[in-house]
């Protein structure tokens, strides 16, 4: 009874070392497939050559060396250590090509968002063009074109106080409408010429028309115009637009009107 | 006759050396400079922004201690075997972390695109 219990743990023995051996052949030759399948992939492969050359002739040098000692007995240790070398480097050299192409895409994704960045710049500065033409036909339909002076904005009795040489608050909206159609066209230059009804003294009318220009001239310096680009001008009551019998036609005299210069600076000359 | 006085010990000594190393051959020398090959790759893949998060890095960690334990049980092909494995799986990981990086700025990029181009159309 024991005999036999004896043999039969031998034969168990036996067949489980055999066992063993033959799994551990088999896990070799599956991991020897494994970078075998994998190194075909990556060597043929243009972009792989081409990124990562070294990694790709390790990855066959150990492959190849993984091959040759599978032929052998007893080195299934070292044939999957091979094995498994070669197919980390495929995987490296698989990786490092990986990056290339996103590298090389950066670049060029870099360049085509500096082209549309250009893009969008340009458009913005037609848009802030076209805006500056909006502006100089509104400023257009406010002003008048004058034969001897050219174009002529006139700035009515409403924006000041009688007697008064301080602008209102009603003048700003003009007065920054101004303002943007001058830095839209820099170079042309303003005279702001102050004018009164007949009411008062001539050498009275003459300042407050004097002052009058100069308030609106200091706004528009205070929002930004150059100095030199304003020049002022009081001329009293001389030069009505309406008689000054009537109550209308006064109110009319009261004003400033805004001269303005070609679009090459030139000013029409002093009344 | 100088010479010939010399001669004895030095290929008594060369044949020392050579026994020596066929020696060292047949029990793998203790692998020192893989060792530092797995360390080196590791700190660098660790430098880029590798973490124990990625499957790759834990494993080149893992095989670098137990090659460190090997190492000092007097196990030289082990620790080899290992360090080296250390060593690429390290080099993997660096790599997946740079590529995945730059992916990223790749997107990035190409949202940035996207919004560049959506502001010009809605311009009329």
């Amino acid at each position: 009874m024991t005999r036999v219990s004896n043999h039969w743990a031998v034969a168990i023995l036996l067949a489980s070392i055999g066992g063993l051996h033959g799994c551990a052949s088999q896990r070799s030759e599956v991991a020897l497939e494994q970078a075998s399948a994998t190194f075909q992939q990556i060597k043929d492969d243009a972009d792989v050559l081409r990124s990562a050359p070294r990694d790709v002739i390790r990855a066959g040098e150990s492959l190849g060396r993984a091959e040759r000692l599978a032929t052998y007995v007893g080195s299934g240790s070292d044939v999957r250590q091979y094995a498994y070398l070669s197919q980390r480097y495929s995987e490296i050299a698989r990786e490092h090509t990986r990056l290339a192409l996103s590298e090389e895409q950066l670049v060029k994704l870099d360049l085509k968002r500096q082209r549309l960045q250009l893009a969008l710049r340009e458009a913005k500065l037609a848009s802030v063009q076209q805006q500056g033409k909006w502006l100089e036909a509104e400023i257009a339909a406010l002003a008048s074109e004058d034969s001897d002076r050219g174009l002529v904005l006139t700035l009515g009795d409403v924006l000041f106080d009688t007697g008064r040489a301080e602008l209102k608050n009603s003048a700003s909206r003009t007065v920054l409408k101004l303002v943007q159609f001058l830095q839209l066209n820099p170079r042309r230059v303003i005279r702001i010429e102050g004018y009164t009804d007949s009411t008062g003294s001539t050498e009275d009318n003459l300042q407050l028309s004097r002052d009058r220009a100069q308030s609106v001239a200091d706004m528009l310096i205070d929002l930004g115009v150059e100095e030199k680009r304003v020049q002022v001008m009081g001329y009293g009551d001389q030069y009505p637009v309406e008689a000054n019998a009537s109550e209308r036609g006064r109110a009319k005299n009261r004003r400033v009107e805004v001269v303005f210069s070609d679009d090459k600076g030139r000013l029409a000359p002093l009344r | 006759m100088a010479r010939n006085v010399t001669r004895g010990p030095v290929r008594a000594l060369s044949l020392a050396l050579v026994l020596g190393v066929m020696a060292g051959c047949a029990t793998d020398p203790a692998p020192h400079e893989q060792m530092r090959l797995a360390e080196q790759a590791l700190e660098q893949a660790k430098s880029v922004g590798a973490t124990d998060q990625q499957e790759t890095l834990a494993l080149a960690e893992e095989k670098l201690t137990r090659a460190r334990t090997d190492l000092a049980a007097g196990q030289n092909r082990e620790a080899r075997m290992r360090a080296e494995q250390a060593e690429l799986d390290a080099r993997l990981a660096e790599a997946q972390v740079l590529t995945q990086k730059r992916d990223e700025q790749v997107q990035a990029l190409q949202a940035r695109i996207q919004r560049l181009r959506q502001q010009l159309e809605a311009r009329p």
